[in-house]
């Protein structure tokens, strides 16, 4: 039996820069596992070590995605091996195609029980990876699960909405979005990253899985974020109750307060 | 044919706002009670499949057979945020091959394509694409239709499969809603520990506002709990007034109070971030000025 962990390589937006063109430039912007994905890789581990599951790693993305720096990364938060697609013209892909690759991955592994995939991409925020991959296998879909249990092909799930905690049952095969507070991974330690360069990592081309990739859509145009709109008035805060007066002013002048 | 994806709530305003748009009939296809079909029942909704109220199974068992519904007949699809609509949206994309976008600011058709602009990696720059298939896109949901529509309701029989509902444990305390408050007070890492918050929950009592946070306070520091946090992958708010405290203002956050008419920042950096997306930059310890902020406020309306 399989447990698969999907994972991404991704620098953090939060790094990138925009040029004037409105194209987004990630070279000085560092890679990383996401927090969100280590916490699915987390949960993973934990079923495997349950049910006796082998634990393999899956990612989509460009090339630096199959680079050893990447799949030791990954490695050493605990997956037993990782199976990496990697292509230029994966770089920055779209969910519908990331989601196709996965899946065909998945197939081609066989005998899966689970997919486990973090709460949302670092990169795009879209949380549409897992109900996309689930339809494509035809499997059933939980997203925001807190905790997983893995009974042969009972899977029970409970997770947090508003209106209380929620208990599900689901028969898998199938693929489970894991909250973002699932597990509390902890930083991978000297014997981890020891450990995960001797561990297995492919790195396969998407044609090795008889998938030819489109363009999701024709660019038509690119562009910075217009600029801010706000008014930018910047309250003199020397004295803080005079500060607190001037802002509550013209909060009535603006009509917030009346 | 352009289609609503309905999982249990009627808060899908904009979605048939968008929907319209696109000069096509809209279908609704609805999993959920009597009474919800009843709300979505609104002008601007062509006709509505009703799959039948779910009970015990989740709106998640219904993924496949709305997949297959949209793609006897395809066209562009939208969506909610919630985890059931995020599902069955995301089934209906597989089963059409479409793209999904989840953060268009403009969707129109042109001569049979579907042209769009959305935010890329979490909003930082925009760009247009023209789709000449199907597309699925996820959009906030507004507020709930209330009926007054003329649809016909076709009602077919549901076949849930997969996913069955055991449990529902109430929360204990009552879940928040940043996302419908008329003002919103938000929480940063500027505040140096948790045993501070009373300070902050004091000005957005005396502001009459809901509390709200960063990322890192709700899933890092674990300060306040998750349906509190403001952000492109947390909650997106639209109130009168946006009073940050101690944030600085990354995009991640930024993304998600786009919307907020009037937006004041204290923060102790006058180079942070938000001091150029805030209307109202006061510079300075939130130490000092909050409880200034609170009594200023204490009695005004």
């Amino acid at each position: 039996m399989k447990i698969v962990v999907t994972y991404q390589w991704a620098p953090d937006p939060a790094e990138a820069s925009v040029g004037s063109d409105g194209k987004v430039d990630f070279s000085r912007a560092k890679s990383a596992v996401s927090d969100y994905d280590a916490t699915a890789i987390q949960v993973g581990r934990a079923l495997a070590d349950a049910t006796g599951a082998a634990l393999i790693g899956v990612s989509v993305g460009g090339p630096a995605a199959g680079t050893p720096v990447a799949t030791k990364a990954a490695l050493s938060r605990g997956l037993d091996e990782v199976l990496v697609v990697a292509d230029p013209t994966l770089e920055g892909a779209g969910t519908l195609t990331t989601a196709k690759v996965i899946a065909a991955v998945v197939k081609s592994l066989g005998d899966v029980a689970l997919v486990v995939t973090g709460d949302s991409s670092i990169d795009t925020g879209a949380r549409m990876t897992a109900p996309v991959l689930g339809g494509l296998l035809g499997w059933p879909v939980v997203t925001d699960a807190k905790s997983v249990e893995l009974a042969g092909a009972a899977i029970t799930v409970s997770r947090v909405l508003p209106e209380g905690v929620q208990t599900l049952s689901v028969a898998g095969p199938a693929v489970i979005a894991s909250s973002a507070d699932a597990s509390k991974p902890k930083a991978p330690g000297m014997k981890d990253v020891m450990a995960a360069a001797k561990k297995p990592a492919a790195v396969k081309a998407p044609a090795d899985f008889g998938i030819a990739l489109a363009p999701e859509g024709a660019v038509k145009s690119t562009g910075k974020v217009s600029g801010s709109s706000r008014k930018g008035v910047r309250i003199d805060t020397s004295d803080p109750a005079a500060a607190a007066a001037e802002l509550v002013s013209a909060l009535r002048t603006t009509g917030v307060l009346s | 044919m352009t289609y609503i994806l309905v999982a249990g709530n009627p808060a899908v305003t904009e979605l048939v706002a968008a929907a319209a748009k696109l000069g096509s009939p809209v279908t609704a296809v609805v999993v959920g009670s009597q009474a919800v079909v009843d709300a979505v029942n609104a002008p601007g909704v062509d006709a509505i499949t009703w799959l039948g109220d779910p009970g015990a199974a989740g709106a998640e068992a219904y993924a496949s057979q709305v997949a297959q519904l949209v793609a006897a007949a395809p066209g562009v699809v939208f969506g909610g945020r919630h985890p059931g609509e995020r599902v069955l949206l995301g089934a209906a994309a597989a089963a059409l091959d479409a793209p999904v976008i989840t953060s268009a600011s403009e969707i129109a058709t042109d001569g049979g394509s579907t042209v769009v602009t959305h935010g890329v990696y979490g909003g930082i720059a925009v760009e247009t694409l023209a789709f000449s298939g199907p597309v699925a896109f996820l959009l906030e949901g507004g507020a709930p239709l209330a009926g007054g529509g003329s649809a016909a309701v076709q009602q077919v029989a549901g076949a849930p499969a997969g996913v069955t509902v055991t449990g529902l444990e109430p929360p204990a305390t009552k879940a928040a809603n940043i996302a419908g408050a008329a003002r919103v007070v938000g929480v940063g890492r500027g505040l140096k520990s948790a045993d501070d918050l009373p300070l902050v929950q004091g000005l957005a009592d005396a502001f009459q506002a809901e509390l709200a946070c960063s990322r890192p306070v709700a899933e890092g520091l674990e300060w306040l709990p998750k349906d509190r946090y403001v952000g492109i992958s947390g909650t997106q708010i639209a109130p009168d007034v946006y009073l940050m405290v101690g944030i600085s203002g990354q995009i991640q956050h930024m993304g998600g109070c786009k919307g907020a008419k009037v937006i004041v920042a204290v923060n102790s950096d006058k180079d942070a971030p938000v001091a150029s997306e805030a209307d109202y930059v006061l510079t300075g310890d939130l130490y000092a000025l909050v409880p200034a902020l609170t009594a200023a406020l204490q009695g005004a309306s």
